[in-house]
């Protein structure tokens, strides 16, 4: 039994922060060298009662537009910006999307590997029998976390949600899979308060990162250098690993799509491995750093725009959060 | 359909809710929620009780609404009874 | 090539809460009322500073006890009292555990349902070789979530993490499983502040339930008549459902576990189901409702107390939050 990907759909909020919102914001910051140097020039962000579940259910209805939702038996929702405690937000979607209630549904909690490893569970899922027809929704809402005198946060991060639909294929369209776990590194991504660790706290005091960022513990704290050792360790091993433990070269690799964390780090992760700059996705122009959504809105612009075809080997890279990783390749 | 008769549709409800004493009196006119007995467990035993008489499952939204013993027999419908 | 359970290990909180102790909070309760009704005397409960994670780890290490650890090469961890909004507890409970990094690690958020869906997460994983040796840790602490005046909820649930080992076996010891997902029931068990639908409010309202239930929008709200005619429609369908799918009678079956919810409910499915009490599971008396707990405690509880034995069939069925359920046939 093989699988594959079948449709892939995104939704970005409506809302836009430019680059020259942020320098309104923070006088002196220098908005070319975002632009340059982060790849970033404008994000989408939520409305205040907008919610990850909210931006799941668009995504979910564009992608069923087309589609007999009735083959749907099992629903995967990616996600670290939860609705509830509980329940489930999945469940929540099943009745909203109006699909079959024999099916399985669950949240689970990855950031940046969260797409690679939804097609993990639902290659398993459907080579088990278990599901024939999978709906993997990836969603984050990570502005909702973020201090708004966070000026590095701020211009990183973009909210969106992307529906991907894995069903049986003829030939097998979804390759081997290498997964990674570090959880030395939980607390160099991490929002502090609010799980059941520490609560929120109304009165939390600020923080001075220093160089302009200014947070509480109840907001997002990113230890950018130490992603970025992390990133340097782990991404080229998960890279050849993941070559070779689907019996392929990176020369017979079409094209290479990573998380798109942020130009520098890309970059530098593209250069250290060799990967030749005319099939690497590099983009994060008019999203910034979309968490578990920048793969699956990767493919889809790359289809989009025929930058790969029918047959093309694509390698997926996702790393981040947790620390988590996984690659795998993909049959276009 | 078999209906049920009041007497008996009385009797399982006392059961339901746990009134042991053979003396005290309930009538269709009964207020419920006065009882002493009428608590959120004792609810669940009507749930039970109406499951396995009349085999249909009433919204805990209507619950809210019984006050009288005949109130509840209206909610489960007039023609499951002689 | 089949999959099998071959560890599992639990965990109770060291406090304990009786029912004599409530009543003396609540005096209109009588301690013998709630035995008898519900079924429980005394329910464990973490300490202020004690987390879902806490037990996890405790629980884990204890099962790794006499194992070789490095086997492990997937972590799946059910919560719905997670530790952060992001990371994922399971990266955390990687490194602390002191397991291997080449594994996948994620959290997901189901409660009631949670362990049978473990099993079939576990299941395809180990069937489509993505991993070999997996461990399911289900960690629940409910109590951190319900109103200290809830007088309702606190007789009910109860705080436990368990663990289960699944690994391949020559015979297939894990059968096949129905999965099922009703949104429209999301509102009837939930906690309505602190995901982001809702944030955590300070000043939230007392909110009086009636028959001296007391709780506000940061609590856990459980509407019990509404989720009694939810399992009265969806657990009968269940299970004959699954066994139908696994191509076994009722009379077959050596031993029932349903997730335990409360002595009333379980006793009033058996006996609408016609499950004779001798091979029916129904204790919760030490422990009250534990979540995604319960089944696996109770698997532990008949194999110590020689229930069951080398070869028998049991049913387990899991249902609740959400609206969620699960069910499938283990051999022992």
């Amino acid at each position: 039994m093989a699988v594959k990907i079948s449709k892939i759909e995104y939704y970005l909020p409506k809302k836009i922060l430019s680059n020259n919102d942020l320098e309104n914001e923070f006088p002196g910051l220098n908005i070319n060298k975002i632009e340059e140097k982060v790849g970033i020039k404008e994000r989408h962000i939520v409305k205040e009662d907008e919610t990850a579940l909210d931006l799941a259910l668009i995504v979910g209805k564009k992608i069923l537009e087309n589609y007999d939702k009735d083959k749907i038996d099992f629903l995967l929702f990616c996600t670290q910006s939860p609705e509830y405690y509980l329940p489930s937000g999945a469940c929540i979607l099943q009745d909203r999307l109006g699909l079959n209630k024999n099916m399985g549904a669950f949240d689970y909690n990855l950031g940046c590997s969260g797409f690679v490893y939804g097609l993990a569970l639902a290659k398993s899922l459907i080579i088990s029998k278990i599901a024939s027809h999978i709906l993997l929704i990836t969603s984050d809402t990570i502005s909702a976390y973020i201090n708004y005198k966070d000026k590095s946060n701020r211009a990183t991060f973009g909210d969106a949600a992307a529906a991907t639909i894995i069903e049986q294929s003829e030939e097998e369209q979804i390759g081997e899979f290498v997964l990674g776990t570090d959880g030395s590194g939980y607390k160099n991504l991490i929002v502090p308060n609010g799980g059941l660790r520490n609560r929120y706290n109304p009165n939390a005091k600020e923080i001075d990162e220093g160089s302009g960022s200014i947070r509480t513990d109840n907001d997002l704290y990113m230890n950018g250098p130490e992603i970025f050792n992390f990133t340097i360790k782990a991404v080229p091993k998960l890279v050849s690993k993941t070559l070779e433990k689907n019996n392929i070269s990176l020369e017979e690799i079409d094209y290479i799509i990573f998380h798109q964390a942020n130009k520098y780090i890309n970059e530098y992760l593209r250069k250290k491995i060799g990967i030749p700059k005319e099939k690497y996705y590099l983009n994060l122009l008019n999203t910034g750093n979309t968490v578990s959504a920048t793969i699956p809105i990767a493919i889809k612009d790359v289809l989009d725009n025929k930058l790969i075809k029918k047959g093309d080997k694509i390698l997926l890279v996702g790393f981040g959060v947790g620390y988590s990783w996984g690659g795998t390749i993909i049959t276009i | 359909m078999e209906k049920m008769n009041i007497k008996d549709f009385i009797n399982e409800l006392k059961d339901a809710l746990e009134i042991e004493d053979e003396d005290q009196k309930i009538t269709l006119e009964t207020n419920l929620k006065d009882l002493e007995e009428y608590d959120s467990l004792s609810v669940l035993s009507i749930i039970a009780m109406i499951d396995k008489n009349f085999g249909k499952q009433i919204p805990s939204s209507d619950f809210a609404k019984v006050t009288t013993v005949n109130s509840l027999k209206d909610l489960i419908g007039k023609k499951h009874f002689e």
